[in-house]
C-alpha cells in the first residue's frame, strides 16, 4: 500500500530546497540593493530529560562470510548540547534465536551471549573464547526462517528488540556524474540497481559521510532504476567513496525515513513536524512474557534505536 | 385559517413583516451605480435617505434596490473618495435611476464623512468584516515594492501568516486551508506565488477586496475560518487606458477599454517576474518566475442584463540545470449572467470552472508528477430587496470536485520508473441557503440565514477497506501509530456514493445600536468544510494534495461566537472596532508521527481526526480622513488543537489505552500567536509626496527544541518531546515606503508615480525557523537560524495612461 516514500522524498526535497537553500531569493537579490545572508549560528536554550538507552543494532551482512557479523553498539542520549556517553556496564546482553519450520511452528532455538569488544568501547559481540566457548552464529541461519530477538539489561531495566533477516540486491553500476543541482560544489553518484520482482520492496542507501537514502520499488517494480545522488560536496581527487545497498522491510524503511529528515533537517518553512523517532526497541521490564505488554501505560517509557538484521551490498567509486 | 397548517413563529413575523410592506403606498428605487470616468460599477456604495433615516448600499455588482413609501426624497449617494451625489426624487412610481460618481479632487482632507454615512455602517449586523480598497492596498509598503493583497490584510486584526516566505495566511487561529479565496466568485486553492513572497492577485486588476472572519453569511461557504472576496475590475467601457508598473522583481501592464462604448469592455492584464532574464549574465542556467493573467469581458445587454465572463491564469516555474523543473498554479474561468427579475429580485447566475495543477519533473531520477484538483461550479444567487428594511438572498451552489492525488510517468525510455495513477478521487458538495437582512427597528437589525450543504464522496476505482474502518493501526508494543493494512479493495463506479455527509449551518449576526456612534454586535456562525489539504508542515507548500471527507475522513465544522463594541468619534474621523471571538472546531485532522503525505495512495492510513479551538480579543483604531489615515490593530489570542486517543485497542487479547497525538493534549497550533500588534500610516505630505509606514510585532511562532539526541549509525539524531513547546523569538519589522508623483503636466498623456520603499528599516533578523544540525564541518551541533529578508530597499515605477 505504500508509495514510494524515495519519489516522495525527492518531491517534497525538491519543495523544501528551494526554500531552504535560498535560490529563489538569490535570483530575486540580483534586483536589490543589499540583501542579507539566509542561515546562522545562534545561542538556544535547549530543554532536556533523563538520558534513555540507544541501540545501534544494524547488522550488515555479507553472505560469503562465515559467520554473521553481530555487533551491537549501546549509547546514551545525550541533552542537544551535550556529549552522548557509550554504555559499557551492561548487566546482560543476548540474542534469542529462534527458528521456524515451513508450517510457521517454533523449530529448534538457541541464544547468543554477548560481551564488550576489546577493540571497541560500548560495541557489544558474540562471546568467543577460544577453545572454550564460541557463541558466533554461522552464516548458515540466513537459510532458515528465523526470528532474532535482542535482549539487553542494564541499570534494572530490561530491553528487547525482534527482528528477521531481510536479503537485499547488488548495486548494477555505480558511477562518478559531472552535473550538479543546487550549487557548484556537489558531487554527483549515478547508482543503478534491479529492483527484485514483486512489490513491497525496501532498501536503504548508505552513501558513506552519514548520508542515507530510503527507497522503495512500487513505482520501479521489478526494474533497473538508475538515479543520481548528490553530495553536498567536493571531494579530494583520489577519494574513495563507498555505497552500500541494504535490504530493510517496511518498519526499518520508515525508521530510516524519518532519522534522515530528523538528522539533517535542511532548515525551512516547509520542514514537517518532528517527532521522537521510535524504532523497534522497547521496554519490556514489567512485562512477563513479550507477548504481554502491562507497560503499554507507560507511554514515556521508551528506549530508542533499531535493531536490524540486513544483506548488504557494496559498489565504491573513485573520485577522479 | 386552516388550523392544520401552521406556520412557524418566524414565518408569522416576515409574513406580518410582509403584509406591512405592501399595506402602504411603496415604490422601488433601483439601479446601478458606477465611476464616472470608466463606467466601472461601484460595490458597497451609500443611498441615503435621510429624511427616513434608512438607505441602501450597492452590492457587488454595483446594483441596488430600495422600496420607500411614496413621496419626495432628496437621497444622497455617498463612497469614501467621491464626490457626493445629491439628488430630489419624486417617487411615485417605480424608478430606476442609475448614478454616475467623479473621483474626488485630490484634497484628501476634503472629504467630509457626515454622522449618516457611518450610521449605517454601524447599523450594519454583519461584524469581523474587513474591506481594503485597492488604493490602501497599493500604500502599504511591501518586501521589493510589490502591493500586495494577502500580505495587505496580515495588517488587520486577527490575521496572520507564518513569516515571510510561507504561503497562505491565517485567521483567528486557524490553519491556511480553512480560508475561501474568491477571486470573482471563483475558488483559488493556491493564494501564493513563489512560496508565499507574493500572492496571486495583481493589485491593478482588482476593485474590492473582503475578508470576512465571523459572522460569515449563509451564502459561503465550505471552509471553516474566514472568507476572502475579491472582484475584479469589469473593464473601462468609456476609454482606452493603461497602466502598469515596473518593480524589482516583476513588472504589469493592465490594458482596459469599450468593445462598444457604455456597453461592453474589455480588461487584459498581465505579470511577470524577470529576474530570470538576468541569469544567463551571471552564467546560472536555473529558472524561477512566476507570471499571471487577468482577462476580463462584460457586456451589458440591456438595463436587466449584463454578462460577464473572467479567466485568470498564474504559473509558477523554477527549473535548476534542467534536471529539476516544478510548474504550478491556478487557472479559473468564470461565465456571470446577471439578470433583473425585477427591480426588487437580482440575480446571478455563475458558471465556473476552476484548477490547480503542479507538476514536477526530475531527470536525474527519471520522471514527471503531476497532481491537483479541479472542480467544476455552479452558483445561482438571488438578492430579494423586499423594503428598505428587508432584504432576503437565497441560493443553490453545486460543485463537483476531482482530485487527482498524483501521476507519475517515466520521462524517458531509459527510466526504470514505472507509470502509475494514483487513485483518482471525486466528489459533489452542494447547498442551499437563505440569508435575510431584517432592520427590526431603528435601533435593532438583524442578519440571519440557513445554508444546508451536502457532500457526497463518489465512487473511485480503488478504495481501501478496513478491518473495523479503522486504517490506523495503535501498536501497544512500540506505542506509536502505523499504517493498517487494508482487508479488501473495492472498486465503485463514479455515480455511486462512498459516504455522505448532510449539515445544516445557521448564522446570526445581531447589531443593537447604542447611539448615533456607536453600537454592539453578536453573531454565531457554523460553518462546515468537507475538503483537507494534507499539508504538515507550518504553511502550505504547492505539493500539498487536497482530499475529501469521506468514510474515514469526517467533514471540519466550526462554530464560532463573537461579541464586538463599535464605535465611531469625532464625526467619523476615527472609528474603534472592538472584537472577542471563541471557536471549536471538530474533526481537524492530524497526522500521526512520520506520516508520508506525498505520493500516498491510502492517506487515510496516517490521518487521525482530532479538533481545534481558538479565542482571541481584536481590537481596531483606525484614522479614517485627513492627511494622516490609517490604523492600529491589536490581536490577544490563543489557538490550540489536540488529537485524543480513539478508544482502547485490543491487541494479542491484551487492552491499552490509546494516547493520541501528544499525549492526547491540547497544544499549540503552529500559527498561535498570543500577541500581534500591526500599525499602518499613510501621510499625505504635499500634493507629490506621501508616507506610508508599517510597523509589526508577533508573538514568535511556536517551534520544537530537541530534548536530547542519539547516535544511529553515523547519523546524529536530534529527538524531540511534545509538539510546539518552544517559540521562535518574537518576530517585528519596520518598513517605510515614499510615493511621488510628478506634478501633473497637460501636455503629458502619461502619469506616472515613482514609490521607494526600505522594508524592515533597522534589519531585524526574524526566523522563519530554527534548526538543530550537526555542523559536518567541525562535528559539533548547532542551532541554525533561518531568516528570509533582512533590510530590503527597493523602487517601483507605476503608469497609467
Amino acid at each position: 500500500m505504500k508509495k514510494a516514500p524515495d519519489i516522495r522524498k525527492w518531491i517534497r526535497q525538491a519543495g523544501s530546497a528551494l526554500a531552504g537553500r535560498c535560490s529563489v531569493l538569490s535570483l530575486a537579490a540580483i534586483c536589490l540593493l543589499a540583501f542579507s545572508a539566509c542561515e546562522d549560528v545562534i545561542q538556544v536554550e535547549v530543554p532536556e530529560e533523563p538520558p534513555r538507552l540507544v541501540v545501534e543494532g544494524l547488522i550488515r551482512v555479507d553472505t560469503t562470510e562465515e559467520y554473521l557479523p553481530i555487533r551491537v553498539r549501546l549509547s546514551e542520549t545525550a541533552p542537544f548540547f551535550g556529549e552522548p556517553q557509550l554504555v559499557r556496564d551492561v548487566d546482560e546482553i543476548s540474542i534469542i534465536i529462534q527458528a521456524f519450520d515451513e508450517d510457521g511452528n517454533p523449530a529448534g532455538s538457541g541464544v547468543t551471549e554477548m560481551w564488550e569488544s576489546d577493540t571497541e568501547p560500548g560495541v557489544y559481540i558474540p562471546i568467543v573464547i577460544p577453545g572454550d566457548l564460541d557463541e558466533r552464529v554461522p552464516m548458515s541461519i540466513i537459510e532458515q526462517d528465523v526470528e532474532y530477538t535482542l535482549v539487553v539489561t542494564w541499570r534494572g531495566r530490561r530491553y528487547a528488540a525482534q527482528t528477521r533477516y531481510v536479503p537485499s540486491v547488488p548495486i548494477d553500476r555505480a558511477e562518478l556524474g559531472d552535473r550538479t543541482l543546487f550549487d557548484e560544489d556537489e558531487t554527483e553518484v549515478v547508482v543503478a540497481f534491479t529492483d527484485t520482482p514483486g512489490e513491497g520492496d525496501y532498501y536503504i542507501f548508505d552513501f558513506g559521510f552519514g548520508e542515507y537514502f530510503p527507497s522503495e520499488d512500487i513505482f520501479s517494480d521489478g526494474e533497473q532504476l538508475e538515479f543520481s545522488y548528490f553530495y553536498d560536496q567536493q571531494f579530494d581527487p583520489g577519494t574513495n567513496i563507498e555505497i552500500s545497498i541494504l535490504g530493510a522491510d517496511q518498519v526499518f524503511y520508515n525508521y530510516m525515513t524519518l532519522l534522515v529528515e530528523q538528522a539533517g533537517d535542511s532548515g525551512n518553512p516547509f520542514q514537517t513536524p518532528v517527532a521522537t523517532v521510535r524504532g523497534n526497541v522497547f521496554d519490556v521490564t514489567d512485562l512477563d512474557n513479550i507477548d504481554n505488554f502491562d507497560n503499554a501505560g507507560q507511554p514515556e517509557i521508551f528506549p530508542l534505536g533499531f535493531f536490524a538484521i540486513v544483506q548488504e551490498f557494496q559498489a565504491s567509486v573513485t573520485v577522479d | 385559517m386552516n388550523p392544520r397548517f401552521r406556520l412557524p413563529p418566524v414565518c408569522v413575523l416576515l409574513f406580518f413583516a410582509s403584509l406591512q410592506l405592501f399595506a402602504q403606498e411603496r415604490y422601488t428605487l433601483s439601479g446601478t451605480i458606477s465611476e464616472a470616468g470608466s463606467n466601472e460599477t461601484l460595490i458597497g456604495v451609500s443611498i441615503l435617505v435621510p429624511e427616513l433615516q434608512t438607505g441602501a448600499t450597492t452590492n457587488e455588482y454595483g446594483f441596488y434596490s430600495l422600496t420607500l413609501p411614496a413621496g419626495n426624497y432628496d437621497i444622497v449617494i455617498r463612497y469614501l473618495g467621491f464626490a457626493d451625489i445629491r439628488q430630489s426624487v419624486d417617487l411615485r412610481t417605480d424608478r430606476r435611476l442609475d448614478f454616475s460618481m467623479a473621483e474626488e479632487a485630490e484634497q484628501l482632507d476634503e472629504v467630509v464623512v457626515t454622522e449618516q454615512a457611518e450610521q449605517l455602517d454601524i447599523r450594519e449586523p454583519q461584524m469581523s468584516v474587513a474591506t481594503l480598497k485597492t488604493e490602501t492596498i497599493k500604500k502599504i509598503p511591501v518586501v521589493l515594492g510589490e502591493a500586495d493583497v494577502i500580505k495587505s490584510i496580515l495588517l488587520l486584526p486577527g490575521v496572520t501568516n507564518a513569516g515571510e516566505s510561507s504561503s497562505g495566511f491565517n485567521v483567528r487561529g486557524g490553519a491556511a486551508d480553512q480560508n475561501l479565496i474568491l477571486l470573482d466568485e471563483a475558488t483559488i486553492f493556491n493564494s501564493s506565488h513563489l512560496f508565499g513572497f507574493f500572492s496571486v492577485f495583481n493589485p491593478d486588476a482588482i476593485k474590492d477586496v473582503k475578508l470576512f472572519k465571523g459572522g460569515i453569511p449563509a451564502r459561503y461557504g465550505g471552509r471553516v475560518s474566514s472568507v476572502l472576496e475579491i472582484y475584479q475590475k469589469e473593464g473601462n467601457s468609456k476609454e482606452f487606458k493603461m497602466n502598469g508598473g515596473i518593480g524589482a522583481v516583476a513588472s504589469r501592464l493592465l490594458a482596459e477599454g469599450p468593445i462598444v462604448k457604455d456597453r461592453a469592455a474589455f480588461l487584459a492584464g498581465g505579470r511577470a517576474s524577470y529576474a530570470h532574464l538576468f541569469l544567463p549574465l551571471f552564467d546560472i542556467d536555473n529558472k524561477a518566475y512566476f507570471y499571471d493573467l487577468n482577462t476580463k469581458l462584460n457586456y451589458r445587454l440591456n438595463d436587466r442584463n449584463s454578462l460577464y465572463l473572467s479567466g485568470y491564469f498564474g504559473r509558477d516555474l523554477f527549473s535548476i540545470n534542467d534536471l529539476f523543473v516544478n510548474t504550478y498554479g491556478n487557472a479559473v474561468v468564470n461565465f456571470r449572467w446577471n439578470h433583473l427579475f425585477s427591480d426588487k429580485l437580482f440575480a446571478n447566475l455563475s458558471l465556473i470552472y476552476s484548477d490547480y495543477y503542479y507538476g514536477l519533473e526530475l531527470d536525474f531520477v527519471g520522471f514527471e508528477w503531476n497532481s491537483g484538483i479541479r472542480n467544476f461550479n455552479l452558483k445561482y444567487d438571488l438578492k430579494h430587496y423586499v423594503s428598505d428594511t428587508f432584504q432576503v438572498n437565497y441560493g443553490l451552489h453545486n460543485t463537483y470536485f476531482v482530485f487527482n492525488p498524483g501521476k507519475i510517468t517515466p520521462n524517458s525510455a531509459e527510466s526504470g520508473i514505472v507509470e502509475e495513477q494514483l487513485t483518482k478521487k471525486y466528489a459533489n458538495e452542494n447547498a442551499l441557503y437563505v440569508d435575510v437582512s431584517h432592520s427590526v427597528s431603528p435601533r435593532l437589525s438583524l442578519n440571519y440565514g440557513l445554508r444546508v450543504s451536502q457532500f457526497n464522496r463518489l465512487g473511485q476505482d480503488e478504495f481501501f477497506v478496513y478491518e473495523d474502518d479503522n486504517p490506523v493501526f495503535f501498536d501497544p508494543f512500540t506505542l506509536v501509530y502505523r499504517e493498517n493494512t487494508p482487508i479488501d479493495t473495492v472498486s465503485a463506479d463514479r455515480f455511486e456514493t462512498l459516504d455522505k455527509f448532510l449539515n445544516l449551518e445557521p448564522r446570526v449576526s445581531v447589531a443593537y445600536t447604542l447611539s448615533e456612534n456607536s453600537s454592539v454586535k453578536a453573531s454565531y456562525m457554523r460553518m462546515v468544510q468537507y475538503l483537507h489539504l494534507l499539508s504538515n508542515t507550518n504553511s502550505p507548500t504547492p505539493l500539498d494534495v487536497w482530499t475529501p471527507s469521506g468514510p474515514y475522513t469526517r467533514p471540519q465544522i466550526v462554530d464560532q461566537v463573537g461579541l464586538g463594541y463599535f464605535r465611531n468619534f469625532s464625526d467619523g474621523q476615527y472609528s474603534l472596532e472592538t472584537e472577542v471571538f471563541y471557536k471549536e472546531v471538530q474533526n481537524r485532522i492530524d497526522y500521526i508521527d512520520g506520516a508520508n503525505l506525498i505520493a500516498n495512495n491510502a492517506i487515510e492510513q496516517v490521518i487521525l481526526n482530532g479538533e481545534a479551538r481558538a479565542y482571541g480579543l481584536e481590537f481596531l483604531l483606525r484614522k479614517n480622513t485627513g492627511s494622516l489615515t490609517g490604523w492600529i490593530a491589536y490581536t490577544l489570542a490563543k489557538s490550540e488543537q489536540r488529537t485524543p486517543g480513539r478508544e482502547q485497542v485490543t491487541f494479542r487479547n491484551r487492552t491499552v489505552d490509546e494516547p493520541g497525538i501528544n499525549f492526547g493534549e491540547w497544544y499549540n497550533t503552529p500559527y498561535d500567536k498570543r500577541h500581534d500588534v500591526a500599525v499602518f500610516g499613510s501621510y499625505e505630505i504635499d500634493d507629490r509626496w506621501s508616507l506610508n509606514t508599517n510597523f509589526i510585532y508577533q508573538t514568535g511562532q511556536p517551534t520544537n527544541y530537541p530534548v536530547g539526541q542519539f547516535e544511529f549509525e553515523g547519523l546524529v539524531v536530534p529527538y524531540y518531546g511534545l509538539r510546539n513547546q518552544e517559540r521562535l523569538p518574537d518576530y517585528h519589522r519596520l518598513d517605510i515606503a515614499a510615493t511621488l508623483r510628478p506634478r501633473k503636466s497637460r501636455e503629458k498623456k502619461v502619469r506616472g508615480e515613482w514609490v521607494f520603499s526600505i522594508y524592515n528599516v533597522y534589519n531585524r533578523m526574524n526566523a522563519a525557523s530554527i534548526n538543530f544540525r550537526q555542523n559536518q564541518d567541525t562535528g559539533r551541533n548547532e542551532a541554525i537560524r533561518t531568516s528570509i529578508f533582512g533590510i530590503v530597499p527597493s523602487v517601483t515605477y507605476n503608469f497609467s495612461f
